[in-house]
């Protein structure tokens, strides 16, 4: 068992990147609006001190004092229970991505891990959390008493169960390369090459069924059909107001984050900077410092993606949805496991390379 | 006191005796089949403790195949559910006694 | 420690059994009883199985119960009234049944005392991902090949059980003079038609030429 100053370790780093993330969500939804703005021609949200950069304050100054109205006829347990499972899943994922590698901080002889736990089957959790996600979602169209609001559920939910398989299968190949099941350990399995050797040279079909699923498992455009306004007023939440829809509104987005997070993981090498080794050596606090801004780098970029995709493409619709998940997006999942295990085999046996 | 054997034993018994006690009283057929999935539940725990105690991974083996088989039978079971549904327009499994529609 | 952790988790799935058995609603019941599948899951993780703990999650409360939750909303089921069972003591006579069962199960577990098995160590290494593939694609090939083909198995069932009248076949007929079960009055309706072809218009059944 730990000691007591482990566990207090590991509560100041739940803290700590619980308030990072929140205040990267926050500047997010801010970053959306003003990326929007200039791929539409117009100017983002500037006013609220400089540049805007006050805005997400003042949103939720707003969100807190609106007024909280709850429909007649909803079933109140399963009403208010709704966001708060939305927001804890997307929340939960926190724990197991790696931020950096070990950090030596300045002038002690203290060493970090900066990831705040080590799970044997870390991927498996993050799976289970986001199938756990679908409740909120779920529970919300239904307890509202709103035929609009239970359509946006049940597709929502649909089409985020569908897209769970080929989101899973589709990280059997990046799997399969690292071996082990631990974010930590594939992070460290992505060093080689001075930190090049990252898994989307080896695994690219994955990596595109990877960032397709994830964006459809998020509710983000082209796959919003649930709860575009144009279509379904505002689908399964469109009978939330003020703290409740903030909530719906966090947890979407801090969904986009987590998955955001798991590509650069997976994928994109994690906290390795390319030749940051090389310069500074491991252990140091400059290397940390360097890996964990790389990883945040990558990660913005990545969202960066999003809101792009958000400005450009138009929506699919629901049956269209639905015929891309189970008969594109599976098969090509599956494909890619295929290909990447047969690679590794041949190379291993024919060429005496071990991938 | 680290947890026994029989700790385990005894919470898997009690749920699986409140697994039974709800197929028996339940009169909704879907209610009914969630507390057969508790009963399956309870034998997992079963399983996994009987696993661990005697360091055999054959447990755990066999509860990846119970949850399985069990995936497959509420697939299968939620299917007949919808069918009866839509013939007798009602779950209620005192109504649907008989086996004239 | 450990035991603090075992009662809590203990206590909360019992919590949520009783409740699944105690709600009218199923909906609630179905809520219940995904909070004994987490439950549960903290158990194997204490029991050094965290893969299967992953899987439970995974399998049972995000996948089994996602599709229970679907079925109750889409046939909007209703609450179950009180007192309308045919058998009036069912319930006492569920519950004494049970306090039997328990009251045996007490007696086998107290009567072995002396046989105690050393407890694990939630670090072990039993369950881990590895032991549990290497097992499973070895030793135990064959169960999980018949697993695959039992997972077919339960896709076509479903398929089959789910189609809405598409079990027509592609020569239907009408037939003259052929009795049919009402479920209702309200599904009887006189039509008065002057052949079999526009019967079979009516109703929907393609007519298809048998010399063509």
């Amino acid at each position: 068992m730990d000691t007591a100053i482990d566990i207090a370790l590991k509560f100041a780093g739940i803290t700590v990147a619980f308030v990072v993330v929140l205040l990267i969500v926050a500047y997010t939804v801010l970053a959306e609006r003003r990326v929007l703005g200039f791929i539409q021609g117009r100017l983002g949200p500037n006013r609220v001190g400089y540049g805007g950069i006050l805005q997400p304050f003042a949103d939720l100054l707003k969100f807190i004092l609106k007024e909280d109205i709850v429909p007649d006829k909803s079933t109140r347990f399963i009403y208010f229970l709704a966001p708060v499972v939305a927001t804890m899943a997307a929340l939960m994922t926190m724990i197991v991505y790696p931020f950096g590698p070990e950090i030596r901080i300045p002038f002690t002889n203290i060493t970090i891990p900066l990831v705040i736990t080590h799970f044997d089957v870390g991927l498996l959790y993050v799976l289970g959390i986001t199938s756990i996600g679908v409740y909120g979602i779920m529970l919300a169209g239904w307890s509202s008493n709103n035929k609009y609001s239970l359509m946006g559920g049940l597709r929502s939910s649909a089409q985020m169960i569908s897209y769970e398989l080929a989101l899973g299968l589709s990280l059997i190949g990046v799997i399969l390369l690292a071996g082990t099941l631990d974010l930590a350990q594939i992070v460290e399995h992505q060093s080689g090459w001075y930190g090049l050797r990252w898994n989307i040279l080896f695994n690219p079909l994955g990596f595109v069924v990877y960032m397709i699923a994830a964006i459809a498992e998020t509710n983000r455009v082209p796959f919003d059909l649930p709860e575009a306004e144009t279509e379904l007023v505002a689908g399964f939440h469109t009978e939330y107001s003020a703290m409740k829809f903030a909530l719906f509104f966090l947890a979407e987005y801090i969904n986009m984050f987590t998955v955001s997070m798991l590509a650069t993981t997976l994928f994109l090498g994690g906290w390795n900077v390319p030749f940051a080794e090389a310069i500074f050596g491991r252990g140091t606090f400059l290397f940390g410092l360097v890996s964990a801004i790389g990883f945040l780098a990558k990660v913005i970029f990545f969202l960066f993606i999003y809101i792009w995709l958000r400005g450009t493409l138009p929506r699919f619709r629901f049956d269209q949805l639905m015929d891309f998940g189970w008969k594109v997006l599976l098969p090509m999942a599956l494909l890619s496991i295929f290909i990447t295990a047969t690679a590794m085999y041949v190379a291993a046996q024919y060429f005496g390379v071990l991938i | 006191m680290e947890p026994q054997l029989s700790w385990y034993l005894a919470l898997s018994a009690i749920l699986f005796t409140i697994g039974v006690t709800g197929v028996i009283i339940k009169r909704n057929i879907i209610a009914m089949f969630m507390c057969i999935e508790l009963m399956l539940n309870a034998v997992n725990l079963t399983f996994v403790a009987f696993a661990s105690f005697f360091q055999d991974v054959t447990g755990q083996l066999f509860v990846f195949i119970v949850m399985t088989v069990a995936a497959a039978e509420a697939a299968v079971g939620l299917g007949i559910i919808i069918a009866i549904f839509r013939n007798r327009e009602t779950l209620d499994v005192d109504e649907a006694s008989i086996l004239k529609l | 420690m450990l035991a603090l952790l075992f009662i809590l988790f203990a206590g909360l799935g019992i919590g949520c059994a009783l409740a699944v058995v105690a709600q009218r609603n199923p909906l609630y019941s179905a809520i219940s009883l995904i909070g004994v599948f987490i439950s549960l899951a903290c158990l194997y993780v204490m029991l050094a199985a965290p893969f299967i703990a992953a899987v439970q999650v995974i399998v049972y409360a995000g996948a089994i119960m996602v599709l229970v939750v679907f079925v109750i909303m889409l046939l909007n089921v209703e609450q179950e009234e009180r007192g309308r069972t045919r058998l009036k003591f069912l319930v006492p006579t569920a519950v004494a049944l049970a306090a039997i069962l328990i009251a045996e199960v007490a007696f086998v577990l107290v009567s072995v005392q002396e046989f105690r098995v050393t407890p694990t160590n939630a670090a072990s290494d039993i369950g881990v991902t590895h032991s549990i593939g290497s097992q499973l694609f070895t030793r135990y090939l064959l169960p999980f090949e018949i697993t695959s083909i039992l997972l077919l198995m339960a896709i076509v069932g479903a398929m089959t059980l789910a189609r809405r009248g598409g079990l027509l076949p592609a020569n239907a007929r009408v037939i003259p003079g052929a009795q049919q079960l009402a479920l209702s009055p309200d599904d009887l309706t006189l039509v008065e038609t002057n052949s079999t072809d526009e019967a079979a218009r009516l109703l929907g059944v393609d007519h298809r030429d048998e010399s063509a």
